[in-house]
């Protein structure tokens, strides 16, 4: 059953756009997830729920009026349009054309329904990451598991017709592990996650997902200090991905770039980046993390070269921004609920594989660090300065892998390090988080090739 | 019927379902939201929201399961009370989880100011064009705004439980958010300025808008440092970011499973004898102030580092029971969606004698830093491990020297903590994750990196 019936669309639209106004738009939804945490071998908190309610958005020249209520009543709805239409004012006649219902043009078919699987199931799962986490080693002290699904029924309508209702799933199991030895203390994660159902843990079995968070955390009981100063940096595939998504992605954002408060702003068309550098964002990846059949207002999902072989080439966009800029919408507007106003965002960024051997890339440098874990980063789009720890770092001397080290962290600026990539593996990798931007939170996905970076500063202890 | 009266009914009728030997906690918001964006003179966007939901937390044989929804009628609500029953059948027990006792829950009526509701809508969205404005014209270097925001919300938070808990309460907030860009030579900075307040009429339009315009050209011509050990001087924000991390390693929870640096350490010196850290539910200017916390506990004021030695941790009813002690009264929700966890109310270093200017002079020569960048990777709650990004000023002869950009701090918490050797008296609580006092900070010896 549809959230709400074509009349009570057409009301809504119909009362949006009573004052004037250039485009109305509902956005509705309905999610029901659950999540179970492990911890410290205990089944804490199995938590579930229902949230839902809808958006009415009215634009006009470069205003936007918005209200959103989780009643979903006619009447309850039909009042949020009329708040949001007195919110801009408006003189501008536009009727509300013949909804036209059309299917996803992308689908991330689900084979195990997650809300199929009983309590026990879930269990069963977090059970078998916390044993093979526990299994690793005796300094493992803590270990943390988190399973998580939630479907989302979206529906989009707005004034030009367009009237979508696409279902959307998606599964996540995180592991974080402590490890403890000689008062040295460590912490390991993993955390797979796809728009997929538990068919996630066909590719990512529970026992795997413990296993390598365990392995993270005691690798690194052994860490020296990280050394400080410009060094080499190598990248592994799916560790550098976080990186350009922090520093060149968000920059690529429209609306960042209509303000003129990103780096590349004005620059589509320049070579910014080494040759051997393309990355796109690609909402259309099947069952992608970050992946969807429309976008939140209703744009078919695509594929968006953001530099191609180092030229900076197409700027991700939600419809408001696309039309500020003149360029068409990329199908980027997203939001986190129905409580959010669209803006442009990432989907799935990837660097895509090159043609050098990653060993290869390893075994050319003398004296550099590689990364095969990065934590969280943090990025001023107006300067692309940025920060990243890693998480799990390596010595390189001599072209080998020697000692793991602790507390590095990354610092630069997007495009000098775009331009400083001299090597691109043809391997590749992926990894999942939550991107945070302007208070809204929503699942992105990373990959990228084994990539080496000639110099970057790195902050260390040591 | 007022708000709270409807929600309080609400939340009866589900505790009036509970069967026998089962404990029920019903818990309910209903909250109202505006949010306006200036941005080249007039306004941008505007929001505005109203939303509601309730969270069911059922204990059986000491298991607990939890369950919410936004949808309010008799059937979602039943269904949600059945599903907090079948997840509290796959946990593990505990004794440990218990609801809180009854209590006379006080109130705290100044959370709620009648001016709220007076508000003309068109004051709303003047005071974000005049924020836009006015950061605009602050300074030469400033080339834009990239968000210029006035946002207030109303909420009424009610309780009920079957060990006789019942209690509703409401407060409002306001505030104006403004993030300037300065230009000079080509390279682009970008700072905050904030205010908050109970209700627009008591917003400084010119106070934030002069804070994100010198904040931001303050570090125009930014270049990396050399790395050196030096004396660190935290401002406002950096300090409260510092805080944050320290807040997070002092909740019970950490403690107990092993994952703060702090644990076992209880009457244990762990900094300067100017430390004390203090943690106050019922301060009024603080932007956490409520009456009771998100499980009903009665909020109140705990000391954690009284002159460097660690005398508390911040508790929930569960941590509480399991340490064989008295809940703090922090608990908290992110909304009605989740369990309650533990989080710091208003968290403040006691305030120092000395005013920011003389903490520079008192540095000598060293490094301001007015921006961190990566704390959630780079502070280490467990470990102790401190390394951040940072953007800032050098310090010479007491005097704010060249901007800096593209370095980090490091040390360890522990090490910062000792050798933290002044507090300013400028303290000012911002709104993050509760609300936590920032004041400059002097730290002597930690290792800036750049070039």
């Amino acid at each position: 059953m549809d959230l709400i019936d074509e009349g009570d669309i057409r009301a809504v639209l119909e009362a949006a756009l009573a004052d004037g106004g250039d485009f109305a738009e509902l956005y509705a939804e309905s999610r029901r997830g659950r999540s179970l945490t492990l911890d410290d071998g205990r089944i804490e908190d199995l938590v579930s729920g229902l949230d839902r309610g809808a958006g009415i958005r009215v634009v006009r020249g470069r205003q936007t009026g918005y209200a959103y209520t989780n009643v979903l009543t006619r009447q309850a709805l039909v009042e949020a349009a009329r708040t949001a239409a007195a919110a801009v004012s408006g003189s501008a006649k536009t009727t509300v054309a013949d909804l036209r219902r059309v299917p996803p043009p992308v689908r991330h078919p689900v084979a195990r329904d997650p809300l199929a699987a009983p309590s026990t199931a879930l269990v069963e799962l977090v059970t078998a990451a916390d044993g093979a986490a526990r299994a690793v080693d005796g300094s493992v002290r803590q270990v943390t598991v988190v399973y998580s699904d939630a479907h989302r029924q979206v529906l989009v309508a707005n004034s030009e017709g367009h009237w979508s209702v696409e279902p959307r799933t998606r599964t996540r199991l995180v592991a974080q592990v402590v490890a403890a030895r000689d008062g040295t203390i460590q912490t390991g994660f993993e955390g797979p996650g796809a728009a997929v159902g538990h068919e996630l843990f066909d590719d990512h079995p529970p026992d795997l997902v413990g296993r390598r968070a365990a392995e993270r955390a005691v690798t690194m009981l052994d860490a020296v200090p990280a050394p400080s100063g410009e060094l080499v940096v190598v990248l592994a595939p799916g560790t550098g991905g976080v990186l350009f998504h922090e520093a060149c992605g968000h920059g690529m954002e429209a609306d960042i770039v209509a303000k003129q408060a990103s780096v590349y702003a004005g620059r589509r068309g320049e070579t910014l980046g080494t040759s051997l550098l393309t990355g796109v964002d690609d909402a259309t990846v099947i069952g992608g993390w970050g992946s969807f059949g429309f976008d939140d207002e209703g744009t078919p999902a695509q594929l968006t070269v953001l530099f191609d072989h180092g030229v900076c080439t197409d700027y991700l966009s939600d419809r408001l921004r696309a039309a500020q800029l003149g360029i068409p919408a990329s199908g980027n507007g997203r939001r986190q609920s129905y409580a959010h106003l669209p803006i442009p965002r990432m989907t799935n960024s990837y660097i895509l594989p090159g043609r050098d051997d990653p060993q290869e890339i390893v075994r050319d440098v003398s004296r550099g660090l590689y990364c095969r874990s990065l934590g969280g980063g943090q990025v001023d789009p107006a300067s692309g300065d940025f920060v990243f720890g890693v998480t799990e770092g390596w010595l390189i001397e001599r072209g080998e892998l020697t000692r793991p080290v602790r507390g590095a962290n990354l610092v630069g600026d997007g495009p000098t390090v775009l331009a400083r990539i001299d090597a691109v593996g043809s391997d590749f990798d992926t990894r999942e988080g939550i991107c945070g931007k302007d208070g809204q939170r929503v699942p992105a996905a990373f990959g990228n090739p084994t990539l080496r970076i000639g110099r970057i500063t790195v902050g260390g202890t040591g | 019927m007022s708000q709270s009266d409807d929600l309080l009914g609400l939340l009866d009728g589900i505790v009036a379902r509970a069967t026998p030997g089962e404990g029920v906690e019903a818990y309910g918001v209903d909250a109202t939201e505006t949010t306006v964006k200036a941005y080249d003179g007039q306004v941008e966007s505007l929001a505005s929201a109203r939303t509601r939901g309730v969270g069911i937390r059922l204990i059986a044989d000491a298991r607990v399961g939890y369950a919410y929804s936004a949808a309010l009628d008799e059937a979602e609500v039943a269904a949600t009370l059945e599903a907090a029953r079948a997840n509290a059948a796959v946990a593990s027990p505990d004794e440990a989880n218990v609801l809180p006792p009854q209590a006379e829950l006080p109130t705290m009526p100044q959370l709620w100011d009648p001016r709220f509701e007076a508000v003309d809508p068109a004051d709303k969205t003047d005071l974000a064009i005049r924020l836009e404005a006015a950061t605009r014209a602050a300074d030469s270097r400033i080339k834009g705004v990239d968000t210029a925001t006035y946002g207030d919300s109303a909420r009424t938070v009610a309780i009920a439980s079957t060990k006789g808990l019942r209690g509703a309460y409401r407060r409002c907030d306001a505030y104006l958010l403004v993030e300037a860009l300065a230009e000079a030579d080509g390279a682009t900075t970008s700072a905050y300025g904030l205010d908050l307040a109970r209700v627009a009429d008591d917003l400084d339009v010119g106070a934030a808008a002069a804070e994100a315009a010198v904040r931001a050209t303050r570090l125009l011509g930014g270049r990396k440092p050399p790395s050196r050990r030096l004396a660190v001087v935290l401002d406002p924000f950096a300090t409260a970011s510092f805080l944050g991390v320290l807040a997070g390693a002092l909740t019970a929870e950490a403690v107990q499973k092993g994952r703060s640096l702090f644990a076992g350490k209880l009457s244990e010196r762990i900094g300067a004898e100017r430390v004390t850290l203090v943690d106050d539910g019922r301060l009024l200017d603080g932007p956490a102030a409520a009456p009771w916390d998100a499980e009903g506990v009665p909020t109140g004021r705990t000391t954690l580092v009284a002159d460097g030695v660690l005398v508390g941790y911040l508790h929930n009813a569960y941590t509480a029971a399991k340490a064989g002690t008295t809940s703090t009264g922090n608990a908290s929700r992110g909304s009605f969606t989740s369990p309650p966890g533990i989080s710091p109310t208003n968290l403040f270093l006691r305030p120092g004698p000395d005013e920011p200017e003389t903490l520079l002079a008192l540095a000598g020569s060293g490094f301001y830093c007015q921006q961190v960048l990566g704390v959630h990777s780079g502070a280490n709650p467990i470990s102790g491990d401190f390394s951040v990004g940072v953007a800032g000023v050098m310090v010479r002869d007491g005097q704010l020297a060249e901007p800096v950009r593209e370095a980090t701090i490091a040390s360890t918490i522990p090490d910062m903590l000792q050798a933290l050797t002044g507090v300013g008296s400028d303290l000012r609580f911002l709104p993050f994750g509760g609300g936590i006092g920032g004041t400059t900070l002097l730290i002597d010896g930690m290792t800036l990196s750049g070039a």
